[in-house]
């Protein structure tokens, strides 16, 4: 026989953390009201294998049984339908009253409790004692001390969440409710619930008497049973001059109460706690937005810029490229050496005056040639040479031409070059060692071209960009776990109601700057179904982890590296976001006010380094095993897509296709007229667009640097609004379709994401092109068109419905 | 007897009366907030409130805390 035992509790009272000591898993944990979204089951390390199997179910935290947002939905329904075994009651010790509000609820159910009183030693410390002989005997049911953190108790626990188990016996509720209430409930029970067992009676009864729209559904009741019990009800609100439900509730403390003056001392009262005084300055009304800004600035900017550039240039052209001196050894003599073949080789008096008679001349690119001579910086000038050494050769017939000046081979390569190998401790990159193997066993061009370039390639320039990602899953995890998390949801409020958004749906956008399917997943935690429906359309606006490399391409290949790009985008993220909620506001199906705000704020604490970077591994993992699964098999078909194809009437296979003659290229070369009002109706583009649904990454997978030849600025940051805010990548659109619950909604979210993509592009091409001096009228006309839709939407005065709520909520 | 947003950052108010729809109410109700309960303002941003009930920190908009009739 198997024993399902489920884990209940307040949301953040630590049942993650003793899911994971208990069956030895490793899911992360979170310092915010509702990390678990769905549950999870697992098996009891140590207790399966030696006699029958032992599962244990970690729901989502709850308040009560009575059910407010979806992720408690999830949890009260387990209970109610499947009945585990037993129940494992996790309470937080430093806040018992509060928690055994739902402990007097759950030993209602009829299904053997046990408590287990967590974080006790936070209680010891604060000089608090609890009795948990008094308090087991008080509830009825078992009551154990343990510390999850620290793996204390447990064993104890389990043996004693087993024993309940096996023992069958059903928990029967030691308190009682006011003596009308009682009367009530009896009469109740006699009515409705006399022919079903005993130790369900008793739950069902004060559901009903709470009129619980879901009990009375499930119970399918006839209209004059449920008047006759509606008027014990009434009798009972009469007399008590409350409503029933907050009879009840007011009820239950009041037991709490009075268990709790008998068996919790508490020694130091009313002194601010170290989370007050830090939430004193953090959600302070004047320091709250700029403390959350300067957090924001230093998460994105050493993400992104500083430390994530040094992690992706050394994935990129270390690992995935030529190779990297281990720890550095042997980089700063090399370096020494490239300078002085430099100086001996290339920067020439005679070469120094040929650039600078090109650079009067006006040929493009000769500026960058001089300024790289100038800082006497050999990377620059062979990265300039290499994408305008050829216009120095041809323009002006060969009168500034370099090649006879400069030491090269026939294939316009560098000669006698330092070889970094010489130097140091050198460690060669994958594609080096890949192509030295392959050689070594003779293997055919073609399958060494598929491996080269389709796989390594590929899957390599995606990998690249993994170190960036973790670091900033680094941070993001350490925001979750620490508690501030849940500030920026209640800072963000004041800001995001304005345009018809709670503070709740700011954690998915910041979950979904990481990746969108977790983001998206993180909406559940939103109480109202119209806020969440339109918090899960806008989330994948934010730009996720694999959108970084668009963006960095974009800004490397394009802008030069300018340091405005990667911002701009996080910009035009949010800016998204703040137009759909007002636009979508304004619509019949999103009229109305968001719910009001009610969230817990857990104490600080700092996180463990162990869960962060769990956090980060498995958010890490997840994309790097995407680039061995979808971006793999996405790569082969590229490849093959760009080496296949017709030349001169007959289907051929050639390396060195052609792109226009490729598969790939008719594809493309059918559907780019969509994207030509948006100035990137060229065939890689628009193969590139297409790449991105399957994964945002194989944008870059297509493209390589130097492949946005013929491309404008403009162009390319119109190409970069599309891809940003168009429908995410098929993972996400799961995401989506899965919270949504609904083809229809997920296909609405979908062409939303589109149509906006495709308005904002085009604004951005059409109207830049004015200020660039190369308008196009038609273009022009249908830009301003939507540019008035779209400011008309945002000024419109909201519908009438609207108006309605308002004076109802007067009138209350 | 005034509604909650009107009440002094960190002095103990006792709740009177909570108004609103049933399921704002019971939700306040299982986070602790019951009439004849006691409630201490910690942090005032703009109308959003942090409160201290039953010993946890609760964020509540200024909506929510409008309902809430303190004493």
């Amino acid at each position: 026989m198997s024993i399902k035992i489920a884990l209940a509790g307040n949301p953040n009272s630590g049942k993650t953390t003793l899911f994971n000591a208990l069956t030895g898993s490793n899911q992360f944990v979170g310092n915010w009201p509702g990390v678990t979204v769905e549950k999870k089951e697992g098996k009891i390390k140590g207790h399966s294998s030696k006699n029958d199997e032992v599962v244990l179910v970690d729901l989502p935290g709850i308040y009560s049984l009575s059910p407010y947002t979806l992720e408690e939905v999830v949890s009260r329904n387990f209970l109610l339908d499947e009945r585990p075994d037993a129940i494992i009651n996790i309470i937080d010790g430093s806040n018992l009253e509060r928690n055994l509000y739902l402990t007097t609820q759950l030993v209602e159910l009829g299904i053997p409790v046990v408590v287990a009183v967590n974080m006790m030693d936070i209680v010891r410390k604060s000089g608090d004692k609890l009795d948990t002989n008094k308090l087991s005997k008080e509830l009825g049911c078992e009551v154990t001390e343990i510390s999850a953190l620290k793996g204390e108790g447990i064993d104890k626990l389990i043996e004693e969440a087993i024993r309940a188990a096996k023992s069958g016996k059903r928990m029967v509720a030691q308190h009682s409710f006011d003596g009308s209430v009682e009367h009530a409930l009896a009469h109740i029970e006699e009515a409705v619930l006399h022919d079903m067992p005993e130790y369900k009676q008793r739950f069902l009864a004060i559901k009903l008497f709470e009129r619980d729209d879901k009990v009375i559904e499930r119970l399918n009741l006839d209209s004059h049973i449920l008047s006759h019990i509606e008027e014990d009800i009434n009798n009972c609100e009469n007399e008590l001059d409350d409503d029933s439900e907050s009879i009840i509730t007011s009820e239950r403390y009041t037991y709490i109460a009075s268990i709790i003056g008998n068996c919790y001392t508490k020694r130091n009262k009313g002194k601010l706690t170290v989370t007050d005084k830090i939430d004193k300055v953090v959600t302070n009304r004047w320091l709250a937005l700029p403390i959350f800004a300067i957090v924001m600035v230093i998460v994105y900017y050493i993400s992104v810029t500083t430390v994530g550039t040094w992690a992706t240039d050394w994935a990129n052209d270390g690992l995935f490229g030529d190779g990297w001196h281990l720890f550095g050894i042997g980089s700063s003599d090399y370096d020494d050496a490239v300078d002085k073949y430099a100086e001996d080789e290339i920067f020439l008096p005679e070469i120094e005056s040929t650039v600078r008679g090109a650079n009067e001349a006006g040929i493009t690119g000769a500026d960058e040639l001089l300024a790289a001579i100038k800082d006497k910086d050999f990377g620059a000038f062979e990265e300039a040479y290499g994408s305008y050494g050829e216009e120095l050769a041809v323009k002006e017939n060969g009168f500034f031409d370099l090649t006879s000046m400069l030491p090269l081979d026939e294939d316009g390569e560098f000669t006698d070059m330092p070889d970094p190998a010489d130097y140091g401790v050198w460690v060669p990159g994958i594609p080096v060692l890949v192509e030295n193997g392959l050689t070594a066993i003779n293997c055919a061009d073609w399958l060494q071209g598929l491996i080269l370039e389709g796989i390594v390639g590929g899957v390599g320039a995606v990998l690249g960009f993994v170190p960036q990602m973790l670091v900033l899953f680094i941070f993001l995890a350490f925001l979750e776990a620490c508690g501030y998390m849940a500030r920026i949801a209640f800072i963000m409020d004041r800001i995001f109601r304005k345009f018809g958004l709670s503070g709740k749906s700011f954690i998915p956008m910041l979950i979904g700057s990481g990746c969108g399917v977790p983001g998206v997943m993180a909406s559940r935690t939103i109480e109202n179904e119209r806020d969440r429906r339109m918090t899960i359309m806008t989330t994948t606006f934010i730009p996720c982890g694999a959108k970084l490399p668009i963006i960095a391409l974009i800004a490397a290949a394009l802008f030069d590296g300018t340091w405005w790009v990667a911002p701009s985008a996080y910009f035009l993220g949010i800016a998204a976001i703040i137009i759909s909620g007002i636009m979508l506001k304004k619509t019949k199906i999103f009229a109305g006010d968001p719910a009001p705000f009610v969230m817990e704020l857990p104490a600080y604490h700092l996180p463990t380094v162990g869960n962060i970077l769990r956090s980060m591994w498995e958010r890490g993992w997840s994309f790097i095993k995407r680039a061995g699964t979808i971006i793999l098999l996405s790569s082969i078909i590229i490849w093959a897509g760009s080496c296949f194809g017709v030349v001169d009437g007959v289907f051929t296979f050639s390396a060195d296709m052609q792109l226009e003659d490729s598969i790939l290229g008719t594809i493309g070369n059918a559907i780019c007229w969509i994207f030509s009002p948006l100035g990137f109706g060229n065939i890689k583009a628009t193969i590139a667009t297409i790449m991105g649904l399957v994964a945002k990454e194989e944008v870059v997978g297509v493209f390589g640097v130097l492949d946005f030849e013929g491309m404008t600025r403009l162009a390319g940051y119109a190409f970069l609004a599309f891809n940003l805010l168009c429908a995410p990548c098929f993972a996400a659109i799961g995401a989506i379709r899965r919270e949504m619950n609904s083809p229809k909604w997920t296909a609405f979210a979908i062409a939303y994401q589109c149509v906006f993509a495709y308005a904002v592009s085009l604004m951005i091409y059409q109207i830049g092109s004015v200020f660039a001096g190369s308008l196009n009228i038609i273009g022009l006309i249908f830009a301003i068109a939507v540019a008035v839709f779209i400011i008309y939407m945002l000024f419109k005065p909201y519908k009438a419905a609207d108006k309605l709520t308002i004076k109802t909520k007067v009138k209350a | 007897m005034i509604p909650l947003t009107f009440a002094n950052v960190g002095k103990k108010i006792s709740i009177k009366k909570i108004k609103g729809k049933d399921e704002t109410k019971r939700f306040l109700g299982s986070l602790g907030f019951v009439e004849g309960g006691e409630i201490t303002i910690v942090s005032d941003n703009g109308g959003n409130l942090i409160v201290n009930v039953k010993n946890t920190r609760v964020a509540i908009s200024r909506e929510m805390a409008n309902k809430i009739i303190v004493a």
